[in-house]
């Protein structure tokens, strides 16, 4: 027992030694400082919030530098959405459903096309003397009303007579 | 002429009763919980220190457990002293974090220093004609350390709380929260695994 509690009196003195184990200088100036600046900062969440905002950039950014290929990826759907972007541009107009509707229910042409307004002008002798196939003829407003769709009216102002 | 600068000495104020400072803190001074700060820090991060041999591990575990000790200041009931109840959860801290570490030992023994150079049983340690006069400090340090983290985190903690820092055997049984037969008798084991470890340089002579 006494050999025992020499060989603990003995560890007991190297242990000691392990008193003499410091940080390094000045460590301990500092250290309340950063444990109250630390509990002032959990504090005040706004600021952990703005670091938060800041964050996720700086995580993306990180991903790029760190992951190539999701840089790559990142830069191809780029490109995707652009062409995407271009191509749907360069379609032509679809014209609304009501409109497509009463093209097909008559001619489209009848309307439109020189050669089907002198042929309706024919038919109707008392208006030939005019060319003008909107105001020379009496049934263009009636036309329109005959097929129910809706007739925007304008106004014509003449220039220059 | 010109006038010399006065210097800048710390105020040296009445030293303010700690339940005065507790009461304070717990309010939300942070300045008398800096007072506090400043009267534990060198003993807390010590014991920390023993119990990591890191001294990076040491410093974040003592700044997390003095912050979170102010924010369980509330719950302080004032049963034991505030000293007793700020090691608890400084201890309990890194009990805790010593367990999630377990297998990924690393020492940073170049951020400490070891100013055993002069001390009477050192010089006797590295004079004798025994193994240990070939180990210079750095060598007994590291063996030291590596001794005291094969013992489990509860027996390193009850010779590092009695052989290092000296406290009694019931203010560790308060620390602890445990009674004090378990302290004496796991400091006993804890030594005898120590002198194990250690036997090269506990030869007698």
């Amino acid at each position: 027992m006494n050999e025992n509690e020499n060989n603990f009196e003995a560890l007991r003195r190297l242990l000691a030694l392990k008193r003499h184990e410091t940080p390094p200088p000045g460590y301990f100036e500092n250290f309340s400082r950063e444990v109250t600046a630390r509990i002032r900062a959990g504090e005040t969440g706004g600021t952990a919030d703005a670091s938060n905002h800041v964050s996720w950039l700086f995580r993306l950014l990180l991903a790029f530098e760190a992951k190539p290929a999701f840089a790559g990826g990142f830069a191809c759907t780029l490109c995707l959405l652009l062409l995407f972007g271009i191509v749907y541009a360069e379609r032509p107009d679809v014209t609304p459903q009501p409109l497509m509707a009463t093209a097909q229910n008559t001619s489209p042409l009848a309307a439109t096309t020189p050669v089907a307004l002198s042929s309706l002008s024919t038919e109707q002798p008392g208006f030939i003397s005019s060319t003008n196939p909107v105001f020379n003829s009496p049934s263009a407003g009636s036309w329109f009303a005959s097929q129910g769709a809706a007739v925007q009216q304008v106004s014509f102002r003449l220039t220059g007579n | 002429m010109a006038e010399p600068v006065p210097r800048s000495e710390p105020q040296q104020s009445a030293p303010v009763d700690e339940d005065e400072l507790v009461r304070a803190s717990r309010r939300g001074d942070l300045k008398a919980y800096d007072e506090l700060v400043k009267r534990y820090q060198e003993r807390i991060y010590a014991t920390l220190y023993h119990m990591t041999s890191n001294h990076e591990d040491a410093n974040d575990l003592a700044q997390e457990a003095f912050i979170k000790a102010f924010q369980a200041l509330k719950s302080f009931k004032g049963g034991s002293s505030f000293y007793t109840w700020l090691y608890r959860i400084a201890v309990n801290k890194t009990i805790n974090f010593l367990k999630q570490r377990k297998n990924r030992t690393h020492m940073s023994l170049n951020d400490i220093d070891f100013n055993a150079e002069h001390d009477p049983d050192m010089v006797a340690l590295i004079s004798e004609q025994t193994p240990r006069r070939a180990a210079g400090l750095t060598e007994l340090q590291e063996k030291l350390n590596a001794a005291l983290l094969k013992l489990s985190e509860h027996h390193r903690l009850v010779v590092v709380l009695h052989d290092v820092q000296g406290l009694s055997h019931e203010e560790i049984a308060k620390v602890m929260e445990c009674n004090v037969g378990t302290v004496r008798s796991r400091l006993f084991y804890a030594r005898q695994q120590m002198q194990g470890f250690l036997a090269d340089y506990l030869k007698p002579t």
